[in-house]
């Protein structure tokens, strides 16, 4: 159990942050035919919008309510209406996700009196408007995320009926695409039909299709959406999605399975057992093979990862997710720094995570002689600055390939992730290595043929 | 509204030297640039424009007063290079959170901007002001003197709510910024008469640097880059200039007229981009430094450096001659552009003119021809259009289309703000021809443009065969390369109506 102290910093140097919004439109980005649309001024979504491309290589749809100097006083509901009419003559989308900002929740319109007043209120013709609060000023990504997928599950109506096999799995902002086809697959094995809420393996994994659009070109369906509240289990994966999986499961009235994370042996066994226990079907192969496989890398990898002085720096969920894998495997985990609290951080098995910035990471880091940083490319400084192996990890990933390929989850993820690690660990110890007695020698050749020339 | 942002907007706007402004009549003139529209946006904000034009100040400590949105999503994300500091590269936010915003955020600015100069002793702190602590009524400037008195240091107020304006509207509240508080403030160890500034550079991928040894040649001087690799007390003393170059931007055009006001230095327009741009640039400073020795060296040197450039872009012409380009870019580049890539032999079949003045339109015609598209709907679905109706091989835009290209199988160049690869001067030129031969020519698009195989209908396809004997592999290659040419066919119905945007 971590103890969750302050920074102690009133401001942020070098953010580890970032904003509800983006977070929000994050989450949005996993539904398909959808925009996400800040309501604010139109930097609010050109920076976010630039951020996401650069970390998943894709395009991303994301629109602004362009408020000026005068609808920020005299009012902006007029600027989102008409935003709305833009979009959906242009886009012709079937899911807008609306997201207020620091700059909307400061002049404190009534965005759920206009929208429900107006032809986008729920249940009328036309795409699907889910408005959420995500002001800047308060919290960050996995709130924004979190606030986003209790809006999409308030959006879903009541079915009455209950499709047998059908499992919603919602998920919280620190799977990838790879790590939610992992834990799709794994459901499925189990007999059962799993509906990924939000999707981004369906979005923004990096698939090129038949043509460009100017919506998201996958992710969950409106009609899965429709059909959520048919389910018989309730899955989620992810602090950041437990409370929507808890107003998801009253309103289905189905079973309610909910799991932090999946990294690791233990915790990829508990998701297992509770699926087993559920549906009475046992462990399926594929389970079962990739579990023999991560108890002999755990063995393999521990030579090396074993007593690594560690620094981590991710949002809370992954923070816990990959902390935990890490400290299994007998990592020392030296420090941990969190953009913002979680109830989950208190969850983390090593003693203490720091709610701050990249400063904070690196000074405690470099204090504590931490030997690898995994973190974003934000982090790729303070690694270079204290020596350290950095594993980019998290977001935004701007100065690697593949963020979406990254996995962590399940016993074939947890697998993957501790490859991914030792083997970072093994070349940055190569490349740092103390010169011993056989590098000396050559470098002494070396400089006899220098001066020989 | 001047009340709550500090900004005499309508003075601001009232830019003689602008293009844009002198078209209109005189009671279009005063509201100024156009305004963003709810829901079809695109580009940032006036927040974004000062930072754009100001944080290449490399030695500078770049505080916004904000919540953290404006610099958690954009801190380090500027390809913007310096030779020495990095400290412009650290992101600082005050971090707003619900107490502020209810009690007011002069205190944490205070302390951010003492506690950042304590940390890193620049030579100055820049603190931009955002949306919302424009909103809350901080008293921006009484902090930033309070902060400057306690730390010793100039601490300059950039008053650039995002909802102020666009980009270009922060370009221009940067460069007044600069004006009211910076120029002038420092004198230069020593001034030379070949002293210039260069506005509107910011030393993308490091393009200044394949600019200042072909100045250097002439005796020319930065003096003031503004502000690509620049240092503060450069900045500062920019007001020591003997030209000003203003580079490929009209919003800092009232920064140019500001020097030539307050301290009689002339400006002229110029870009760094092509041989005949090069050539107007060289011309351009020997004019202004009226010297007619500067002006023989300058021609001799023009000679020297064109005849060596066409040695070395020969067997690039030779590949690239013929291609087909759509150029889809702002301003000076929409037409400056166009004549760097005719100079190699690409036929630019269109070029944008969404954020071009008349004028640009005009020069883009006469570059192009009677056959040439000016693009004034630059949406993502138009471009594709564009590039399938006119056959081109390339689409050479800015970063945010870069994925547009992709996602419709076409070769594409980044030319803008995030491109990776300097494009300047005439070294710039070289790997310009690099650039646009490896982007035509790598191997990835004949592959991702075919479809699968398996789906192929017919048996006698590649498939089978393939199975059928040694005949297999060379059947393979000709049907691979028939369904290349369906797909190119169909590349027009690959854009659906619909999708406007």
């Amino acid at each position: 159990m971590a103890g969750v102290t302050s920074g102690g910093r009133g401001a942020a140097f070098d953010p580890l942050k970032h904003s509800q919004p983006l977070g929000g439109a994050l989450a949005f980005l996993g539904l398909a035919r959808c925009i996400p649309l800040l309501h604010g001024a139109q930097g609010c979504s050109a920076f976010a919008k630039a951020l996401l491309t650069r970390h998943f290589r894709e395009p991303i749809p994301l629109q602004s309510t362009a408020i000026n100097d005068v609808s920020a006083v005299l009012g902006s509901s007029d600027s989102l209406l008409s935003a709305l009419d833009t979009i959906n003559e242009r886009q012709r989308p079937d899911v807008v996700g609306v997201l207020t900002t620091g700059l909307t929740e400061v002049s404190e319109e009534d965005m759920l009196g206009v929208l429900g007043s107006s032809r986008y209120a729920a249940g009328s013709r036309g795409p699907m408007v889910i408005p959420v609060s995500t002001p800047d000023f308060h919290g960050g990504l996995s709130d924004g995320w979190s606030a986003a997928l209790q809006g999409i599950v308030a959006a879903v109506p009541a079915t009455g009926v209950t499709v047998p096999g059908r499992a919603a799995v919602l998920v919280g902002p620190a799977l990838t695409a790879v790590d939610l086809d992992e834990i799709a697959d794994l459901v499925r094995a189990f007999g059962l039909d799993p509906v990924v809420v939000p999707d981004l393996s369906g979005s923004l994994d990096g698939h090129l299709d038949e043509n460009w659009s100017p919506l998201t070109t996958g992710g969950t369906t409106v009609d899965a959406l429709l059909g959520l509240a048919s389910c018989e289990v309730v899955i989620t994966i992810g602090s950041a999605a437990a409370a929507a999986g808890g107003a998801l499961a009253a309103k289905a009235g189905a079973p309610l399975i909910s799991h932090d994370h999946a990294s690791g042996l233990a915790a990829t066994d508990r998701l297992v057992t509770d699926l087993t226990r559920y549906t009475g079907v046992a462990a399926p192969d594929a389970a079962r093979r990739w579990r023999r496989r991560l108890a002999d890398g755990l063995m393999d990898s521990h030579f090396v990862l074993g007593g690594a002085k560690v620094a981590i720096a991710l949002e809370p969920d992954q923070l816990v997710a990959v902390g935990s894998l890490l400290y299994d495997v007998g990592a020392e985990i030296v420090t941990a720094v969190s953009p913002t609290d979680a109830d989950v951080l208190r969850c983390a098995p090593w003693e203490e995570v720091v709610i701050g910035d990249f400063v904070d990471l690196s000074e405690r880091a470099e204090a504590a002689g931490a030997e690898l940083v995994v973190a974003s490319s934000h982090g790729a400084d303070a690694a270079a600055v204290i020596g350290a192996a950095h594993l980019t990890m998290g977001f935004p990933v701007y100065d690697r390939m593949g963020a979406q390929l990254r996995a962590t989850s399940g016993y074939r993820g947890s697998l993957q992730l501790l490859v991914d690690a030792a083997n970072r660990l093994l070349e940055h110890r190569e490349s740092h290595r103390a010169t011993g007695p056989s590098r000396a020698r050559r470098a002494s050749a070396e400089q006899l043929e220098e001066l020989a020339c | 509204m001047a009340a709550l942002t500090k900004i005499d907007a309508a003075a601001l706007f009232d830019e003689p030297a602008c293009d844009h402004n002198r078209a209109k009549d005189p009671k279009a003139r005063k509201t100024g640039c156009s305004r963003p529209k709810p829901g079809g946006t695109a580009g940032g904000c006036a927040f974004d424009g000062a930072m754009i034009t100001l944080v290449p100040i490399a030695d500078v400590a770049h505080v916004v007063h904000g919540p953290i949105a404006c610099a958690g999503n954009s801190w380090d994300g500027r390809g913007s290079l310096s030779s020495g500091p990095t400290l412009y590269r650290r992101g600082f936010s005050t971090d707003l959170g619900e107490q502020d915003v209810v009690f007011g955020g002069e205190q944490r600015l205070y302390d951010t901007i003492v506690e950042a100069a304590r940390r890193h002793h620049p030579p100055a702190v820049f603190v931009y002001s955002t949306c919302v602590t424009a909103m809350i009524g901080d008293d921006f400037d009484a902090v930033c003197a309070a902060a400057a008195t306690a730390t010793g240091i100039p601490v300059v107020p950039v008053n650039s709510p995002g909802f102020a304006g666009s980009k270009n509207f922060g370009n221009r509240l940067a460069g007044q910024a600069l004006l009211e508080h910076v120029i002038g403030t420092v004198e230069p160890a020593f001034t030379t008469p070949y002293d210039v500034n260069l506005v509107g550079e910011y030393n993308i991928a490091g393009e200044l640097w394949d600019v200042t040894p072909v100045l250097a040649k002439l005796g020319i001087r930065v003096l003031a880059s503004i502000s690509g690799d620049a240092r503060y007390a450069d900045v500062a003393a920019a007001h020591r200039a003997k030209a000003t170059m203003v580079v490929c931007s009209r919003a800092l055009l009232s920064l140019a007229r500001g020097l030539q006001d307050r301290y009689g230095i002339p400006w002229f327009e110029g870009s760094f981009y092509g041989i005949r741009a090069m050539r107007d640039t060289l011309r351009g400073f020997a004019r202004l430094l009226d010297d007619k020795e500067l002006s023989w060296r300058a021609e001799e040197l023009i000679a020297a450096e064109e005849a060596a450039l066409a040695t070395a872009l020969v067997p690039y012409r030779e590949r690239l001659v013929g291609a087909r380009a759509v150029l889809y870019t702002g301003g000076v580049k929409s037409w400056s552009l166009v004549s760097a890539l005719q100079d190699l032999g690409v036929e630019v079949v269109a070029s944008g003119a969404t954020k071009s003045t008349e004028d640009d339109v005009d020069k883009i015609t006469e570059l192009l021809g009677p056959d040439g598209i000016v693009i004034r709907n630059g949406t993502p679905a138009e471009l594709l259009r564009v590039a399938a109706d006119t056959q081109a091989d390339i689409l050479i835009a800015g970063g945010r289309n870069q994925y547009t290209a992709l996602k419709g199988k076409l070769p594409f160049l980044d030319v803008n703000q995030e491109r990776h690869h300097a494009f300047a001067g005439y070294p710039g030129m070289i790997e310009f021809a690099r650039r646009l031969d490896l982007a035509l020519s790598s191997p990835v698009w004949e592959q991702v443009r075919a479809a699968a195989p398996w789906d192929d209908p017919d048996p006698a396809g590649p498939t089978g065969q393939r199975i059928a004997g040694p005949g297999g592999v060379a059947a393979t290659a000709a049907a691979a390369a028939d369904v290349d040419v369906d797909v190119d066919a169909d590349a027009d119905a690959d854009i659906d109506d619909d999708e406007v945007f």
